[in-house]
């Protein structure tokens, strides 16, 4: 079925490492403040009810469940109830539209689908209140091994589907425990980032679970609910987020210490640094920084944001520079499917990060994209899949789609084509955080003399502007 | 000024600028967390909570939207 020549022998099927690596630790102990405390019995209770409406919707021991939930308590047990069931989970944004779910739930046949029936708790929540329902899908099992599935924004086709298995997973919660820096059990993490994604997954979830650290969502997105569940507890606060966060809360007023605030950890692109003279400045704690894809998660730290821009290998990861491209190890295929030897090939992953390896310090440091890849507040937005995507709607004649301070497209119509009707359907085929920001409409989009569209950000604006 | 719902297009397009580190030519639509980002600044110029459901803030896409959201909660919350 796939090119991924290890998959199956990974032991997702084998649900026991749930318990004994996720759900070790005394059940009284609290594992989430959402803000009521959720103790490690009661999520097992939960998980474990969750388990038998999974079965009764017809899941199976080597099936798939698609989860298609907002970052929630229904997720974090659907999600574990998946996985002690022996089966693969699916990991859906709720962002993505039904037109990107539909296309993967046909390539990736879940047994069942979770999705929310009702959701909750006012505007900016960063942890949903979510009524769940749980509908039965198809009756195949699993297309790979693989605990869990990912979709990550293609350049090729609509988009990459990762695959990672339980040890996967495992060995890369064992290397956020060798980290120094991270929070520590019995201190709290203040998760923002979505635990749909690998950064809140594992370095926030999975760790938290594992390691017997508080997983704290603020109440809402917003600097002062974060500056709140820091200082709710006494005990020491790490917060978890992406570049967007630090800019809420070096944007926030400070109106009471907080001795209990640790460490600031984002991953995502990089922070100018007039960004961490701010936030540094105002809260004088470190400013720690990550790197990771979601093929390998976490690939290497600056978690006393001492070597900024570089970064320090994390334990058990090689990464070397071939030709400007940083590789980093990585014995399987994460990839479902063909695997073009371009993104992965012999043990290493191409990341398409241009960086540097310094021979002495081993120091990492990483100097942009090398394709059409951008970062939309953490999330990884491929520009050819929003241009693919704008060139096939009807009454587009062709598409330029760049970055230009945001997502920008230029839009050549085939007759008249207003914004709206242009707008509209986008919607229903990218997620929100893939859309473009400014939209232009030109008779005639600019050209070479041999025809070809040209990309370059100021011809475009200069086009788009007379 | 805090307490007056004195909320101008020009006020949100400065916030949205420093967000995104540009002095013009803000882009009218406006995602996700552009509308946090928003929110947050304007909290923070009035010192108090915006009252805001999912559905209002669903229905937020561009600029100008926001700014009719945004008023209207100022001055209820002075109501």
């Amino acid at each position: 079925m796939n090119g991924n020549p290890s998959s199956r022998d990974s032991d997702v099927t084998d649900p026991d490492w749930v318990d004994d690596f996720l759900f070790t630790g005394n059940p009284a102990d609290v594992c989430f403040r959402l803000p009521d405390p959720v103790d490690r019995g009661t999520l097992h209770r939960l998980v474990t009810e969750a388990q038998t409406h999974l079965r009764a919707a017809g899941l199976r021991p080597g099936g798939a469940v698609a989860l298609r939930l907002p970052p929630s308590l229904a997720y974090v047990v659907h999600l574990l109830a998946t996985w002690r069931s022996g089966a693969q989970a699916i990991l859906l944004d709720h962002r993505l539209t039904d037109h990107e779910v539909d296309r993967a739930l046909r390539r990736l046949t879940p047994q069942a689908v979770v999705a929310p029936v009702h959701t909750g708790g006012g505007a900016l929540r960063v942890f949903v209140e979510v009524t769940e329902g749980v509908t039965p899908y198809g009756d195949r099992p699993a297309a790979t091994a693989h605990a869990v599935i990912q979709l990550s924004s293609g350049s090729t086709g609509p988009a990459k589907v990762i695959g990672r298995t339980a040890a996967d997973l495992v060995a890369e919660v064992r290397r956020y425990t060798q980290l120094d820096g991270v929070a520590l059990p019995g201190e709290r993490l203040i998760l923002l980032p979505s635990m749909v994604h690998v950064l809140g997954l594992v370095g926030g979830l999975l760790y938290g679970l594992h390691a017997g650290v508080e997983l704290v969502p603020p109440e809402r997105l917003s600097g002062a609910a974060v500056l709140d569940a820091i200082g709710a507890a006494d005990s020491p606060a790490t917060v978890l987020g992406v570049p967007f966060h630090i800019g809420l809360l070096a944007a926030t007023q400070l109106d009471r210490p907080l001795p209990m605030f640790a460490r600031m950890i984002t991953g995502g692109e990089l922070v100018p640094a007039s960004t961490v003279h701010s936030f540094t400045d105002r809260f004088g704690v470190p400013l720690g920084n990550m790197y990771g894809m979601t093929e390998v998660g976490v690939i290497g730290t600056d978690l006393h944001g001492q070597h900024r821009p570089g970064i320090i290998p994390a334990p058990g990861i090689d990464v070397r520079a071939v030709a400007g491209e940083l590789r980093v190890s990585c014995p399987a295929s994460p990839y479902l499917g063909h695997t073009d030897p371009s993104r992965w090939s012999e043990g290493w992953l191409h990341t398409r990060d241009a960086g540097t390896v310094d021979p002495d310090s081993g120091l990492v440091t990483i100097r942009g994209r090398l394709d059409s890849q951008v970062s939309v507040g953490g999330m990884k937005v491929d520009l050819t899949e929003v241009e693919n995507t704008v060139a096939e709607l009807p009454g587009v004649a062709a598409a330029v789609v760049v970055w230009d301070d945001g997502i920008t497209a230029y839009v050549q119509p085939v007759g008249t084509l207003a914004e709206e009707t242009l707008d509209q359907q986008l919607a229903e085929r990218l997620a929100s955080y893939k859309r473009p920001r400014t939209l232009r409409l030109l008779e005639q989009l600019p050209r070479t003399t041999t025809g070809k569209l040209v990309r370059s950000v100021e011809t475009l604006r200069t086009a788009g502007t007379s | 000024m805090a307490g007056q719902p004195d909320l101008g297009r020009g006020d949100l397009v400065a916030m949205l600028a420093q967000l995104t580190h540009r002095s013009t030519d803000q882009p009218d639509r406006i995602g996700s967390m552009e509308l946090a980002w928003l929110v947050h600044m304007v909290e923070q110029r009035y010192g108090r909570r915006l009252d805001l459901t999912d559905d209002q803030l669903a229905g937020i896409r561009t600029v100008d939207d926001a700014l009719v959201i945004f008023q209207n909660a100022l001055a209820a919350a002075d109501g």
